[in-house]
């Protein structure tokens, strides 16, 4: 399996490839992947690469990405690219016009792209009391509720219980089943 | 076998630093490198070793120290950036030709691309230079075995041996074995010996034939015995190429054949690109008809490569001489060099038509909500706005969004550029107002030489110094100006930056509240007036923490008042908030609660009012 993770600088899109390598360990199988600090932590545009399996290098081709989970729509649309045929998308919706577009369709009807869209700001605005750093877990749950991306909700509650500070656990899995949810549906 | 666990880059070799036996460990960060020292301080921690962590103040002071420490006899580790080794050039270079006692490990992280940094400098070239050998790892499990070899050779050989991870190696994640610490006893015993520790010519001359006799001995080793770093990944049947691959660029090569399904493709892995094991090479290179090279950044390995007739590398254009070589980037070059059709998809056309018909580019990095640097560069624009701004290496290097930040070389050089302006401008007789911005990370890393310099010799600028209390560009280390050590319960002492700036021999120096743009606006040009009328460098302090710090302060929520706002985007302009919008079709500015703090420094910014508290306070 291969990821990319993508946002803006500041959303907190590290912890959860750090969740995904947590399961996969946990499963006794082998992860790489690259992360990006330094100066586009400042509000810039970050990409996380993941790959489970017998890979060496950290990076994600263009096109070989099976999942794509992006925690702002404009970062999604940037690095469609990286899916491969068939791949999918769970994606942080602010203004859904934008996938209106005309050749945006045809990109993705080219490659046979499956998009699954989540109001995150709406969600956590309604449930969370606006605390948007918790989009990490609600677009993993989100990605369970979805089925793709080849982890079951339980695991990645697992995960969390044993990766996030004990003060946050309990909010931290609120927000999955409320990903879980808003997918599900 | 020893536990696994999920390791980023720098972790693995910060473990492999304390599994060698390292007592003395000294850095100063900058990213790609900037995890390894407080990694280094975790696993000492938790395996109860000894090991001291220190920050120098900059990359210099960090490499004397951990040199001295080696001459008397502890394993001792410096660690930077690559730009960090420009400015440890010059011990390094020296060292190089010492017959060290303890094992002295060099990290330089290296940045291609690049990411984080000034320059795409390859350090294995610094290796070559300073003839001393280097380890080039291709993942993170490598970069912690490595250190391992690396002190060892260091030790054997008495001399500084590098590690050059690049930032894709520091950042990756990948799962590590872990090992318990190599039990050395050895305590501090240095043994006076002017022949061994002074740098004289007439010991050069001795030392420098000796240098080159370790490295033929390497050389040697490195042909014969790191099979487990320089080996062959055959082809099956016979090859259509050959490539050469060290660094990240390797395990790109593997994961790439393998999706592209290439089984006619040989690989020689290079592990140590310095001194290169050219016989090993030779062989490869004689098996096949062709040779690409792929290396990071600059031809290394190649310029290495004694005949060089069937190579095709950097030298003769088959590879791009600069930026990273990307999955994508290696498909291509590969292809091209079997002498294969590049094909390009038709739909990648629909994605870039759609980006750019939705305005969609990539984002650039912005000053955090809250920044205290934000309110400092608006205060400083508004009251000299035709000076000249030297600015310097930090987050405030963002100010360029500000237009507040006009010329940047590297730590440290906005004072002395400021003292070059200066003295462009008075050998016309001509005079400009010059406003320089630095961080206080910065100032203590290479700013007090050239102001000392500035006030010996009367320059008049007014230095603006961003004291936010951390190092924030490189994710929010201590300086000798915060006080506090990298661990928490060492013992450290504050440096005060106004002393040391009084202590060069400035007169008017003030500190503020950053957020205070108006009163600041006033005292920017009064400290102006002050350096035109004497002749000399004017300091202003801008003292706030910065919004890693999570330094409890007011919340102050505003709201853009829709009727006041004229649509000028004076505000997005000269301020350049995050949470500070412009809605392109009402033409009107407003806030965006997904990142505004509420800091409430942009009430005093709107020129029309229209930036309001909503507990009621205006400008
Ligand atoms: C020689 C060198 N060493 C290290 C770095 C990495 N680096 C970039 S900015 C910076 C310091 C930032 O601290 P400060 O000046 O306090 O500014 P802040 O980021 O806190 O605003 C460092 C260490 C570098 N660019 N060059
Ligand atoms: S990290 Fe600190 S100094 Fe850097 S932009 Fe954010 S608030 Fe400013
Ligand atoms: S109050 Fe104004 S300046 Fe402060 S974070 Fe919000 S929008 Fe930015």
């Amino acid at each position: 399996m291969q990821y990319v993770i993508v946002g803006i600088g500041g959303q907190g899109i590290l912890f959860s490839s750090r969740v995904l390598g947590h399961i996969a360990l946990s499963r006794g199988e082998r992860v790489i992947g690259s992360e990006v600090h330094g100066m586009a932590q400042r509000g810039g545009s970050v990409i996380s690469h993941f790959k489970i399996g017998k890979y060496s290098s950290p990076l994600v081709k263009a096109k070989e990405a099976d999942v794509l989970l992006a925690f702002d729509q404009n970062e999604a649309i940037r690095n469609l690219h990286f899916l491969k045929r068939g791949g999918k998308a769970i994606i942080n919706v602010h203004a859904p016009e934008a996938f209106e577009n005309e050749s945006l369709k045809q990109f993705l009807k080219g490659r046979d792209i499956e998009l699954y869209p989540i109001k995150g700001y709406e969600i956590l605005k309604e449930h969370m009391n606006g605390r948007f750093l918790f989009l990490n877990v609600l677009i993993l749950g989100a990605m369970c509720g979805a089925g793709i991306g080849n982890v079951t909700i339980d695991e990645v509650k697992k995960a969390i219980e044993d990766l996030a500070p004990p003060k946050h656990i309990e909010a931290n899995l609120k927000v999955v089943d409320l990903g879980y949810g808003a997918m599900a549906k | 076998m020893g536990k696994k666990m999920i390791l980023l880059g720098n972790e693995a070799i910060a473990r492999g630093i304390v599994e060698a036996g390292c007592e003395v460990a000294c850095a100063y960060p900058g990213t790609p490198s900037s995890e390894i020292l407080p990694a280094v301080a975790k696993w000492a921690d938790e395996l109860e070793t000894k090991t001291v962590v220190e920050w120098g103040a900059n990359e210099k002071v960090a490499f004397e120290m951990a040199a001295a420490a080696s001459f008397a006899g502890k394993r001792t580790c410096a660690v930077m950036k690559q730009v960090g080794l420009n400015v440890a050039a010059d011990p390094f270079m020296s060292v190089a030709h010492f017959q060290l006692k303890g094992g002295f490990l060099l990290v330089v992280a290296d940045d291609p691309g690049p990411h984080s940094s000034q320059t795409e400098q390859d350090s294995r070239f610094f290796a070559m230079f300073a003839k001393v050998p280097c380890f080039d790892p291709s993942t993170a499990a490598e970069a912690k075995e490595m250190v391992f070899d690396a002190y060892d050779l260091s030790e054997r050989h008495g001399i500084v041996t590098m590690l050059r991870p690049s930032v894709r190696v520091d950042h990756c994640r990948q799962d590590v074995e872990l090992l318990d610490v190599l039990p050395i006893e050895r305590p501090a015993s240095f043994e006076k010996d002017v022949k061994r520790w002074v740098c004289l010519p007439a010991h050069v001359k001795i030392n420098h034939p000796l240098l080159n006799k370790k490295n033929d001995a390497i050389r040697e080793e490195f042909e014969k015995d790191f099979s487990k770093y320089n080996y062959e990944v055959p082809a099956e049947g016979k090859a259509s190429l050959g490539i050469i691959a060290g660094g990240i660029s390797f395990a790109v090569v593997m994961d790439l054949l393998t999706s592209m399904g290439r089984k006619d493709v040989s690989v020689l892995k290079i592990g140590t690109p310095y001194p290169l094991p050219t016989k090993l090479v030779g062989d490869f290179i004689a098996k096949h008809d062709k040779v690409l090279v792929l290396e990071e950044t600059y031809p290394v390995i190649e310029t290495q490569i004694i005949d060089r007739s069937k190579v095709l590398g950097r030298l003769n254009g088959w590879v791009p001489r600069a930026g990273e070589l990307l999955p994508e980037v290696v498909e291509e070059v590969i292809l091209k060099a079997l002498g294969e059709e590049v094909v390009s998809s038709s739909e990648e056309e629909y994605l870039k038509k759609a980006l750019e018909e939705l305005k969609i580019a990539p984002r650039k990095p912005m000053l955090c909500p809250g920044c205290p640097h934000r309110a400092s560069f608006f205060s400083i624009k508004q009251a000299l706005p035709n000076a000249i701004y030297p600015s310097d290496i930090g987050c405030y290097t963002l100010g360029v969004n500000q237009k507040t930040v006009d010329a940047v070389i590297d730590m440290g050089a906005s004072i002395t550029q400021s003292s070059g302006f200066y003295l462009a401008h008075k050998v016309d007789g001509a005079e400009r107002p010059i406003v320089a911005t630095i961080g206080d990370s910065t100032f203590f890393h290479m700013g007090l030489p050239g102001l000392a310099s500035a006030v010996y010799n009367k320059h008049a600028f007014v230095l603006a110094i961003l004291d936010n209390s951390i190092t924030a560009m490189t994710g929010g280390q201590s300086h000798p100006g915060v006080g506090e050590k990298l661990r928490k319960e060492d013992e450290g002492r504050r440096v005060d930056l106004e002393g040391a700036v009084r202590g060069c021999g400035v007169k008017w120096i003030k500190t503020v509240e950053a957020y205070d743009v108006r009163e600041n606006k006033d005292l920017v040009k009064e400290a102006w007036e002050y350096a035109k009328a004497n002749k000399e460098p004017a300091v202003l302090i801008f003292k706030h923490p910065c919004m890693l710090l999570r330094v409890e302060q007011d919340k102050i929520p505003v709201k853009v008042d829709q009727d006041k706002c004229i649509g000028c985007k004076f505000c997005i302009d000269f301020f350049n908030c995050p949470g500070l919008v412009f809605d392109e079709e009402k033409k009107k500015a407003y806030i965006d609660e997904r990142f505004c703090v509420q800091c409430g420094v942009c009430i005093n910014v709107c020129p029309h009012g229209a930036i309001l508290g909503s507990n009621g306070e205006e400008a």
